[in-house]
């Protein structure tokens, strides 16, 4: 059974109902009324204030997305196009430093968002990688639907950011930088790639 | 003129054709220090290849002929634009050098100026698009071909300070990439005893190189059986409470005049001469990147739950092999962050900025268990104090002395020098003192005199 509740819990960790509700785009309440079926089944547990997997939540979610990878030529699409987005991945997260961190006279100091001049120039390069990003992310979709989603959310982070909120790019908890991590851990729970070391 | 010339202290081409790091090369050359024969290929060729697509006519002719004169059974191939761009660009280690691998070689280091990501990072420091990369080819020397040979980066003062005294990181039996990269656990500088002839040269180097640049400045040295090698050298770079003392300094020494000095000194640095910093002599256990400054003290853990749970009683550094979307909560639990994994740009370091937390990342030999973390074979349990320091990337055991203003005697004289200058007096926050003095003297913020990396 896919549950896309699951899947959220397997790729952000433990978090409440909000941050569940922004990554599968369901409503707080469907999100909640899930989590609730999820845990009568021993798959989710509620501690510390937030929601997490259980051993047998995190099998159950591997093996829903291992049956998604099972259509023929699925996991060569998918891996081509984790491939493009990792291309991608060291320059997203250079932008996100350029926007938090600035030189000047040699200096690295905190971007104080001051400089407009220097802001604009950043969230261009961000509107340019997201059209090559859009680009990856039909790719991923067209070899497992799900991805699609992320195109929508990190169209808004960027829509929201061009409209003067600061934080949507890098330092806040739905900027750009997180649901691009999320995508992130989301290829590397797909695709069954463990994360060095741990 | 051709595409290709012999690294020797009698080229005079500009670093617009030759790059920083060639012409580096050739001041090192100049100053009868020791480099390792090379050649470079001009940012003309690269520019006419990513015009037309293919390497120019010629080129790689002259480029075998000439490597064919240094002799070497193998060479190292590294980009050098007259713009620093670390990181961006290709290198090649190793190499045997026939015209089928030299090719391939030129190509790659060539096409890498035009990646979206080194595109990406010229739009964002206003480099223009135009200017290509000059290539360096020089014969390999082995830090790794005995118990006497090793790399190693070297500053000619403290770059944490400013204290005048040799400061920076060694390898015995490793390249030069091993160091740079964070991949091993480097030494401190003093571990080059056991080499003295090394170590003597070395210092011999670094003295030389002040006077001519009248700044302090910072080599990457690789020694092959005991005999020393520069591969690099760049002036300047200091920040903070060590730009003011090195300022200060300067101008005691006789070098710099005090006008010189006080315009050395960039308003902005002012800024980080109070950024709380381990003391210098503390035992460190490891070393990575330090890419949020400030120091942080608090019990390890090692995943955000025990993060969650072990800071409701006690400050927490989180200790993880890398960082994933679940560790953003444990962070925000936790005072700072160490990882395994990742450089300047990782999410581990966009996140603890994004928080303001200190994070210290890419230490190398750290390995994250269940219950213990281990820095280079030492375990330290979980709920063991360590302190961290985001600006050096320092990691010890235990509460170190923290330094908040070191630069303070040095800072005042300073800041004497610049009322004198504008003839102001009255309480006004430092920054602006400084700035007052540089208006009167008709500054500009300029980099160091020989600023060409």
């Amino acid at each position: 059974m896919n549950s896309p509740v699951l899947h959220a819990l397997r790729c952000v960790g433990s978090t409440g109902l909000a941050r569940l509700a922004s990554f599968t785009g369901l409503t707080e309440s469907d999100v909640e009324s899930e989590l609730i079926d999820l845990a009568v089944i021993g798959h989710v547990t509620h501690v510390f204030g937030g929601w997490s997997l259980t051993e047998a939540g995190r099998a159950a979610d591997a093996a829903a997305t291992e049956g998604e990878l099972e259509p023929a030529g699925t996991r060569p699409a998918l891996v081509a196009a984790f491939d493009d987005f990792l291309v991608l991945n060291p320059e997203l997260l250079d932008l996100c430093t350029a926007w938090q961190m600035r030189s000047a006279d040699g200096v690295t100091t905190v971007n104080d968002h001051s400089d407009a001049v220097y802001d604009a120039r950043v969230l261009a390069l961000f509107a340019d990688l997201h059209e090559r990003a859009v680009v990856v992310i039909a790719a991923l979709a067209a070899a497992v639907p799900r991805f699609g989603r992320y195109e929508p959310r990190l169209t808004t982070a960027l829509t929201r950011a061009q409209a003067g909120e600061l934080a949507c790019l890098a330092d806040s908890v739905d900027s750009f930088h997180t649901i691009w991590a999320e995508l992130h851990e989301d290829l590397l729970a797909t695709l069954g790639i463990a994360r060095w070391g741990g | 003129m051709g595409w290709v010339r012999h690294l020797s202290g009698s080229l005079a081409d500009p670093p617009e054709v030759l790059g920083g790091k060639a012409h580096g090369l050739v001041l090192l050359h100049r100053l009868g220090l020791p480099v390792p024969a090379g050649v470079v290929v001009t940012t003309d060729a690269c520019r006419a290849f990513l015009r037309d697509g293919e390497l120019p006519a010629g080129l790689l002719d002259e480029l075998v002929t000439a490597v064919g004169t240094l002799g070497a059974s193998t060479v190292a191939v590294r980009s050098g634009a007259a713009v620093s761009m670390p990181g961006m660009m290709e290198t090649i280690l190793n190499l045997r050098p026939t015209p089928e691998t030299l090719a391939q070689a030129l190509k790659s280091v060539f096409a890498s100026w035009h990646t979206p990501r080194a595109r990406t990072y010229r739009t964002l420091h206003g480099i223009p698009h135009d200017l290509g990369t000059a290539v360096v080819v020089q014969r390999m020397v082995l830090g790794d071909r005995d118990s006497a040979s090793g790399s190693g980066v070297a500053f000619s003062r403290d770059p944490t300070t400013g204290e005048n005294a040799p400061f920076g990181e060694v390898l015995f039996g490793h390249q030069g990439s091993a160091v740079v990269s964070g991949r091993s656990l480097t030494g401190p500088l003093r571990e080059l005893d056991r080499e003295p002839v090394v170590r003597q040269g070395l210092f011999a180097a670094l003295r030389r190189l002040e006077q001519h640049y009248r700044d302090a400045c910072h080599v990457e040295f690789t020694f092959e059986s005991g005999e020393l090698w520069l591969l690099q050298v760049r002036p300047g770079g200091f920040t903070g409470a060590a730009a003011v003392r090195l300022a200060v300094d300067l101008a005691d020494e006789g070098v710099l005049t005090r006008a010189e000095a006080l315009v050395r000194v960039a308003p902005h640095h002012l800024q980080h001469v109070r950024t709380p910093r381990i003391a210098s002599d503390a035992d460190v256990i490891a070393r990575g990147l330090g890419v949020c400054p400030g120091v942080a003290v608090g019990r390890v853990a090692v995943t955000s739950d025990e993060a969650v749970r072990l800071a409701a009683e006690h400050p927490v550094v989180l200790v993880r092999p890398e960082t994933s979307p679940d560790d953003i909560r444990g962070l925000a639990a936790a005072t700072g962050i160490v990882t395994a994994r990742g450089g300047p740009a990782s999410h581990a370091a966009v996140v603890a900025r994004s928080m303001g937390k200190p994070a210290v990342v890419g230490v190398a030999d750290l390995v994250v268990g269940p219950r213990s973390v281990a820095f280079a074979g030492n375990d330290i349990g979980v709920g063991a104090t360590i302190t961290i320091d985001g600006t050096s990337g320092d990691v010890v055991l235990g509460t170190p002395p923290v330094v908040t203003a070191g630069a303070d005697e040095h800072l005042r004289r300073l800041l004497d020098w610049a009322d004198e200058v504008s003839g102001e007096s009255s309480e006004r926050p430092e920054a602006e003192r400084l700035a007052a003095a540089h208006a009167v003297l008709g500054a500009r913020p300029s980099p160091g005199p020989g600023d060409v990396a």
